[in-house]
């Protein structure tokens, strides 16, 4: 029972980032726990795109299903088909949608849970966690309890594995049994709006230009995208910003918004309040643009710059689109 | 139509926190206040009342004897009366055990909608919303901008990829809501005298019907170190130079880390 189980969440036809992340990150474990990577598929695009994860590592795929409805609906057969495989982890990304699933696993099936870790490896016979605690002061490390039910449940950062790309591996794809008769299957969309077009999916970005109140509003946020499209990257923002109006709330960073781990994040005109720094406190190079030179920001930015934002981050843009020459 | 909403009692944000010897949070000396992200939890019950959908609005946590303290303020911002579970077997309890005690509570309370913060404060794991959910055989309907309640079913708007959906349930339901349902009220000077008179009430284990036993010491998981994160080399700073200036060292930094 040491195979390594990783959600694997499917929308618009394509395998989400988290899904290749946790492919990866699921290989790896089942390398030092002598096991298999077994994905649990669910989502639009599943049952086409399942094997294809063998490319990261996964020895099998599960589809629990391919429609296109709220990730928590897929719960029961995901309970179900856990119960079959048993494992020693299942890792779920830290998003909503995978909170929810395994949550809803930990109270279904009195698993124990983790998260959101920045590590997990297997150590001793068991799954090992690092968590960062205490507001980023702490690192802490967990373990299941001896004699816990298994898999424990880890939720686990974006970016914390890296996609393995030179893959050519086919997993062997099954189907889950039975149609889903769980109570939370009778949660159902019956609304759906679009918004704008701009909102780009923070979580697969590895380049993140946030912006703050001192951005001002749209000309600033402009400029910030300018600076993201010259890296290659997203534009994210502060809640003060999107509460603002001046940016959809897909794009909040922060203990309400998203949890990001980009390899790179640029704050403009952002503070570094608390409730920010909980969402982009494991990114691995931190530069902050602020006029204040004592905004709190300054106490974890790897690169400080102090000054008017409105001139730095074009000059900037423009530095980096020479470099790059185009 | 009846509401509980669960909170949770943490240390203030932004509080000098440590842990004990045995990896728990030391309580000593750190200022307690409801998770600010159940407060909005608190609000949309409110809200729901003023509305005349809401009937009643019960708070229920589950902590040390202190966490009462937290439920009088609650029951001053709105709202009839509280529940605290406490019992010397749930320190330490971790998101599986807080579920099982919470879905326990629940049962006993009855209520149309179970009510929570999308995430505790200290935590951050929003694992037991989903956990109360399943032990309670009810749906989930998950980070709410907004609940609304109509012919026997609840509808949250939750945000999408690209937009947001409206997500509906027959009641009864477990939901959780997001800080866009708005501004948690203040406590009135009024409201906080009103508090003191309502009905506030402890259980243990034994009342809700929990067998100590059966929650394995009240987790599943144990901490077994804890390291101050990798030093950092100390934040490089620029100031104090002209724009083109800053952003050519800005570049070079970047590009010494090969990130440009």
């Amino acid at each position: 029972m040491s195979d390594i189980l990783f959600l694997a969440e499917f929308s618009a036809g394509r395998p989400a980032r988290s899904a290749l992340e946790l492919a990866t990150g699921a290989a790896e474990l089942a390398a030092a726990s002598a096991g298999s990577a077994v994905g649990l598929a669910y989502g639009s695009g599943a049952a086409a795109g399942a094997a294809a994860l063998g490319a990261q590592g996964a020895a099998r795929v599960v589809l629990l299903g391919d429609e296109d409805r709220p990730a928590v609906t897929y719960a029961g057969a995901l309970a179900a088909a856990v119960r079959d495989t048993g494992g020693l982890a299942l890792l779920a990304p830290a998003t909503p949608n995978g909170r929810d699933l395994a949550a809803a696993l930990v109270g279904l099936l009195d698993l124990p849970a983790f998260g959101p870790v920045r590590a997990v490896r297997v150590a001793g016979g068991a799954v090992e966690t690092e968590q960062a605690t205490l507001q980023g002061s702490a690192i802490t490390t967990s373990r299941p309890v001896d004699g816990a039910p298994t898999p424990a449940v880890v939720l686990v950062l974006p970016n914390t594995f890296t996609p393995a790309e030179d893959g050519s591996g086919t997993a062997d794809v099954s189907t889950a049994g039975a149609s889903d008769a769980s109570p939370f299957a009778r949660a159902k969309v019956v609304e759906s709006h679009e918004a704008d077009a701009r909102v780009a999916n923070l979580d697969e970005a590895t380049v993140i230009v946030a912006g703050g109140r001192g951005t001002g509003g749209d000309a600033g946020f402009a400029l910030l995208r300018d600076l993201a499209a010259v890296l290659g990257g997203a534009v994210g923002a502060s809640r003060a910003a999107a509460d603002a109006g001046w940016i959809e709330y897909q794009l909040q960073i922060g203990q309400t918004g998203k949890v990001v781990k980009p390899q790179l994040y640029i704050g403009a005109g952002i503070s570094g309040a608390i409730q920010h720094r909980v969402g982009m406190q494991t990114a691995e190079h931190v530069v902050a643009i602020n006029r204040d030179p004592d905004a709190p920001i300054g106490e974890f930015a790897d690169l400080y710059v102090v000054g008017d934002l409105f001139q730095i981050v074009p000059a900037l843009t423009e530095e980096i689109r020479r470099r790059k020459g185009s | 139509m009846k509401i509980v909403v669960c909170i949770k009692q943490v240390p203030a944000t932004g509080a000098d926190k440590r842990y004990t010897a045995d990896y728990r949070l030391d309580r000593t000396g750190v200022e307690a206040i409801i998770n600010p992200l159940d407060e909005y939890a608190i609000e949309q019950a409110l809200k729901l009342v003023d509305a005349g959908v809401a009937d009643s609005v019960t708070y229920l946590s589950m902590g040390p004897e202190s966490a009462a303290e937290a439920l009088r303020r609650a029951l001053a911002m709105g709202g009839d009366d509280a529940v605290l579970v406490t019992d010397g077997a749930l320190a330490g309890a971790d998101e599986w055990a807080t579920a099982v005690v919470l879905a326990a509570a629940l049962a006993r309370l009855a209520p149309d909608v179970a009510l929570m913060g999308m995430a505790s404060d200290d935590a951050r794991g929003s694992l037991v919303p989903g956990a109360v959910a399943a032990k309670r055989g009810l749906p989930l309907l998950s980070y709410g901008a907004e609940l609304t309640i109509a012919d026997g079913a609840a509808r949250i708007r939750r945000l999408s990829a690209t937009g947001f959906d409206w997500i509906e349930a027959p009641l009864p339901v477990v939901a959780t809501v997001t800080d866009q349902v708005g501004e948690p009220r203040y406590a009135s000077l009024k409201g906080i005298m009103a508090a003191k008179r309502k009905p506030l009430e402890t259980l243990s284990l034994a009342d809700i019907g929990v067998d100590p036993a059966a929650l394995r010491g009240g987790a599943l998981t144990r901490v077994t170190d804890s390291r101050a994160p990798e030093a950092k080399p100390p934040t490089e700073r620029i100031e104090n130079v002209a724009a083109a200036e800053a952003a050519t060292r800005v570049a070079d930094w970047l590009a010494a880390r090969k990130l440009i």
